[in-house]
C-alpha cells in the first residue's frame, strides 16, 4: 500500500467517521433484526462485530488487515448476513472472496510455524548470543511477533507491510473509538 | 611530484583547479562517451562547455562545445572549469544520479544548471577571455560518424591531437573562434590558455578526462580516449591532485549548487575513478560495454526511485556509487563507480521509457556494494521511514529512539485501542438493551459535529495515553484514595484495584485465557471482602492480582493504559458476576459502567 495514501489519513476526519457510523448502525440494525432479546454479552459482541466490519469495509479492501478481518468474519456462518449487509452497500464483494486463499495461506503458515516451533525448541538448548546487536535483534523480533498477532492478518505480512498496516489500523481504531465513545456518551445522556 | 605540487599551488592560487587535473582523464571517458553517443544518439550530448552556463546549455551543442573547450584548453579549464567544470561535473554526476535513463540529456541539463550557478562565481573576470581552439582541420575520420556538433568534433580532435603532441602545441591552436560560437551561447570565459597551459600539463588532461567521463558519455573518440587513457595512467600523482581538486571542486560545487553539488562531488569522485580505472563507471543509458556490465550488476529500479534518489541526493558527498569490485581491483581510491544513475522518472528521453520495476540504489562510501547489502539497506530505509510516521501517530513516541522501544509503544497503543473498543462496545450494550440507536436523536446533539463531548469521555483517550506512563508510580496512592471514597457497605464489595480496566475487558475478550484467572482472583477477592477484614488485606490480594494480570498482555515493562478502576460486585447471578466499574482519574470517578464476567 503506498505510503503517501496513509499520510492524509493520519487524522481521522469526519467523513471517515460518518462513513463508519453509517455502516455500523446498518450492521447493528441487521443484527437486532435477526435476533431478539439478546443478552448483554451477545449485544456487546454484535456491537463490536459490526463496528469492526464497518471499519474494515470503510477501507474498501485496500488494506490487508481489513481484508483479513472481513474474511475471518465471513468464515463464521452465523453473522455472515451482517457482513453481507454492510458490504453489500458497497461493491466490496471481492473482499469476501478472499477468505479461501487466506484460509489456505493460514494453514500453510500454521504448518510452517509448527515446524519453526519445533526447530526453536531444539535451538533453545544452544546458548544465546550475547552480542548486543543480536540481543537487540531478538528483542525487535519478539515485538514484531506480538504486533503481528495484534493486527488482523498480520502473520502474512513482511515487516514493511506490517508497519504500514499498523499505521492504517491505528487510524481506524482511533476513529472507531471516537465514534463509539461519542455514541455512548450521547446515549447515556439521552437515557438520563 | 614537484611539478605536480607546484601546479597545485598555482592552481590553488587561481582558486579553481579541478579541471586541470581532470583533463587527462577525459579521453578515457570519451571512450565511453563515444559508445554512449552511438547508442543513444544525438539526444545525448554531454555538456562539455563549462562556460556555457547560459540558458541554452541544455542543447547538445552546448555539451559539445563544452567538451571541445575542455579538450582544447586544459589550461583554460583552470578558470573555466573550476567553477564551470567542477560544477559541471557535479551537475553531471547529480544529473546522472537523478535521472538515470537519458542520463546524458539529464546530465547536460544539470551541467547547465550547475554552470549557471557555479559560473557566477568565476565568470565575471573571465568572460572576456573565452577561447577555444579552432582546429577544424584536425577532425579525425572516426568522429564523422558521430552526430555531434562540429564544435564538439573539433574539440575532440583537438584533444586527441593534444594527447599526441605536447601541450605546447595545443596552446597555439587555442583560440577564440569556436569559443565565440560557444560564447554566444552564454559560455563563459577562459583565462589565457598560455598561463594555465604550462602549469596544467597532465593535470589538465586528467581533469578534462574526469570531467569528460562525467559529461561525455556519448561523445568521445576511441582514439582520443585511448590516448588520454594512456596519459592518465601515467601519473599516480594525479590521483591525489585530483582528489584535491575534487575537494575543491566540491567546494565550488557546493557554493553553486548546494544539494546537487554533493551529488556532483560524488560524480566527480567517481569520474575520477572512472578516468583512472576502467571507464566503467558511467552508467548512461547507452552504456559502454564494460561500464554496462558493471552497472548492471547493481541495477535495481523501483517505484521508490525518486524517493531513494532524493534521499540520497541530500547525503553528504562521501557517498559514492560503487561498483566496488571493479574499483577495488583497479585503483587505490575508495570512490566507487556509479551503480545506477538511471531513475526512470525524471527527464528520460522518449527513446528510453522508464522502467519501473527496479530500485536504483547507490552504495555508500566504504560500505559493501554487494547487491544483498544494498537491498538490505533499501529495506531498512523503508522501514525507518514508516516508523517515523508511526512516531507521529502514536502519542508519546516522539522522543523514543530505537526499534524495540518504538515497537513496544506501538504494541501497547494498539492493545489499548482495542481494549477501549471492547469496553465501549460493552458500555453501549449496557446502555442500549435493544440495540437500537436513535441516531437522529443522538446526532442532534453532538455526535459528529463537535467532538467536545463531556470532558470525561473526551478526556478518556488522551488522558489514557498521557497517564499511562505516570500511572504506575501513582497507582498505590490511588488505590488508597479510592478505597475510602467508595464507602463501606456490607452488600457491596468495594475494591479498588490498581489494574487495567482493560485487563478485565481483555478477560472478556479472551475468556479462555484470562477470565478464568480473573474469575479466580475475583472469587478470592470477593470472599475476602465478605470477611470483615481490613481493606488492606484485600488490597494486598488485589495487588498481586494486578501484577499477574498486567504481565499477561505485554511483553516487558507493563504499561497501564487506563486509570485505575474500582470494582464493585453488584450481583452474582447464574455464575455471572456483575461488577460495577468506576474509572478513576485523579481520584474522581469519570466513567462508570457495568462489567460482566462470565
Amino acid at each position: 500500500m503506498p505510503l503517501s495514501s496513509l499520510k492524509p489519513k493520519m487524522r481521522p476526519h469526519s467523513s471517515l467517521k460518518q462513513e463508519f457510523l453509517k455502516k455500523w448502525i446498518m450492521g447493528l440494525q441487521r443484527c437486532s433484526f435477526s435476533k431478539k432479546n439478546m443478552s448483554i454479552l451477545e449485544r456487546k459482541k454484535a456491537i463490536k462485530f459490526s463496528a469492526d466490519i464497518a471499519m474494515a469495509s470503510a477501507r474498501n479492501g485496500t488494506t490487508c488487515w481489513s481484508r483479513s478481518l472481513i474474511s475471518n468474519a465471513s468464515k463464521e456462518g452465523s453473522d455472515i448476513h451482517v457482513v453481507e449487509q454492510i458490504l453489500g452497500s458497497e461493491s466490496d464483494r471481492p473482499a469476501v472472496e478472499n477468505k479461501v486463499p487466506t484460509r489456505r495461506a493460514s494453514v500453510c503458515k500454521k504448518i510452517v510455524k509448527r515446524s519453526c516451533r519445533i526447530r526453536r525448541r531444539r535451538r533453545r538448548r544452544k546458548c544465546v548470543a550475547s552480542a548486543p546487536s543480536s540481543i537487540a535483534k531478538h528483542l525487535v523480533r519478539k515485538r514484531r511477533e506480538v504486533l503481528k498477532s495484534l493486527i488482523p492478518g498480520g502473520e502474512f505480512m513482511n515487516e514493511i507491510c506490517l508497519i504500514e498496516e499498523t499505521l492504517d489500523y491505528i487510524t481506524s481504531l482511533r476513529v472507531q473509538v471516537d465514534v463509539m465513545r461519542s455514541l455512548a456518551s450521547a446515549s447515556v445522556r439521552a437515557s438520563e | 611530484m614537484d611539478i605536480g605540487e607546484k601546479d597545485k599551488s598555482e592552481l590553488e592560487n587561481r582558486n579553481e583547479n579541478s579541471i586541470n587535473y581532470e583533463t587527462p582523464v577525459l579521453p578515457s571517458d570519451w571512450q565511453f562517451g563515444g559508445a554512449n553517443l552511438t547508442s543513444s544518439g544525438t539526444s545525448v550530448v554531454p555538456c562539455s562547455n563549462p562556460l556555457a552556463i547560459g540558458s541554452s546549455c541544455a542543447s547538445a551543442s552546448m555539451a559539445d562545445s563544452f567538451d571541445s573547450n575542455l579538450w582544447e584548453h586544459p589550461s583554460n579549464s583552470q578558470n573555466l572549469g573550476f567553477c564551470g567544470i567542477n560544477v559541471q561535473n557535479g551537475a553531471i554526476s547529480s544529473n546522472a544520479m537523478d535521472t538515470g535513463k537519458g542520463t546524458l540529456t539529464s546530465l547536460r541539463g544539470s551541467i547547465d544548471r550547475t554552470f549557471d550557478m557555479g559560473w557566477n562565481a568565476a565568470s565575471s573576470a573571465l568572460k572576456g577571455r573565452f577561447f577555444l581552439p579552432n582546429t577544424t582541420g584536425i577532425l579525425p575520420q572516426s568522429l564523422s560518424q558521430f552526430p555531434v556538433d562540429s564544435t564538439f568534433i573539433e574539440g575532440a580532435v583537438r584533444f586527441s591531437s593534444f594527447n599526441e603532441g605536447s601541450f605546447s602545441d595545443m596552446v597555439s591552436p587555442f583560440g577564440m573562434p569556436e569559443s565565440t560560437a560557444l560564447y554566444s551561447r552564454g559560455m563563459g570565459l577562459m583565462p589565457g590558455p598560455e598561463d594555465m597551459f604550462a602549469v596544467n600539463g597532465r593535470k589538465s588532461v586528467s581533469g578534462v578526462e574526469s570531467q569528460k567521463s562525467k559529461l561525455n558519455v556519448t561523445e568521445a573518440t576511441r582514439d582520443a580516449c585511448l590516448q588520454v587513457e594512456n596519459r592518465a595512467k601515467e601519473s599516480p600523482l594525479e590521483n591525489e591532485r585530483k582528489s584535491e581538486s575534487l575537494v575543491r571542486a566540491k567546494q565550488e560545487a557546493k557554493h553553486g549548487i548546494g544539494g546537487s553539488g554533493n551529488e556532483s562531488d560524488e560524480a566527480v569522485f567517481s569520474g575520477h575513478d572512472v578516468g583512472q580505472e576502467e571507464p566503467s563507471t558511467f552508467n548512461g543509458t547507452g552504456g559502454e560495454p564494460s561500464a554496462k556490465g558493471l552497472s548492471l550488476k547493481k541495477r535495481k529500479r523501483g517505484l521508490q526511485d525518486a524517493e531513494v534518489d532524493q534521499a540520497k541526493g541530500g547525503r553528504p558527498p562521501t557517498e559514492a556509487a560503487g561498483d566496488g569490485a571493479e574499483n577495488q581491483q583497479k585503483g587505490d581510491q575508495k570512490q566507487t563507480t556509479f551503480i545506477n544513475m538511471t531513475a526512470g522518472k525524471q527527464g528520460s528521453p522518449a527513446s528510453h521509457p522508464p522502467k519501473e520495476e527496479y530500485i536504483h540504489v547507490r552504495a555508500r562510501r566504504g560500505q559493501a556494494t554487494n547487491s544483498h547489502s544494498l537491498a538490505e539497506r533499501v529495506r531498512r530505509e523503508k522501514i525507518s521511514e514508516r516508523m517515523k510516521f508511526l512516531q507521529d501517530l502514536v502519542p508519546g513516541c516522539s522522543k523514543v529512539t530505537g526499534k524495540a522501544v518504538m515497537l513496544d509503544e506501538i504494541i501497547n497503543y494498539v492493545q489499548s485501542l482495542q481494549r477501549q473498543v471492547e469496553f465501549l462496545s460493552m458500555k453501549l450494550a449496557m446502555v442500549n438493551p435493544r440495540l437500537d440507536f436513535n441516531i437522529e436523536g443522538l446526532l442532534a446533539k453532538d455526535l459528529v459535529q463537535s467532538r467536545t463531548c463531556p470532558s470525561s469521555t473526551l478526556g478518556f483517550s488522551p488522558d489514557l495515553s498521557v497517564n499511562y506512563p505516570s500511572l504506575r508510580p501513582s497507582q498505590p496512592g490511588l488505590v488508597q484514595a479510592a478505597l475510602p471514597v467508595m464507602g463501606n457497605n456490607d452488600d457491596v464489595i468495594h475494591r479498588s484495584l490498581t489494574s487495567h480496566l482493560t485487563s478485565m475487558i481483555g478477560g472478556l475478550k479472551e475468556p479462555n485465557q484470562l477470565s478464568n484467572a480473573w474469575e479466580d482472583e475475583l472469587h478470592n477477592v470477593a470472599q475476602m471482602n465478605y470477611e470483615i477484614g481490613a481493606p488492606s488485606n484485600s488490597l494486598n490480594h488485589t495487588l498481586p492480582l494486578f501484577r499477574r494480570l498486567k504481565y499477561r498482555h505485554t511483553l516487558s515493562p507493563p504499561y497501564i493504559y487506563l486509570a485505575q478502576g474500582s470494582l464493585t460486585v453488584l450481583s452474582v447471578k447464574d455464575q455471572v458476576k456483575t461488577y460495577s466499574v468506576t474509572m478513576w482519574r485523579c481520584g474522581t470517578p469519570f466513567e462508570r459502567g457495568n462489567v460482566l464476567v462470565s
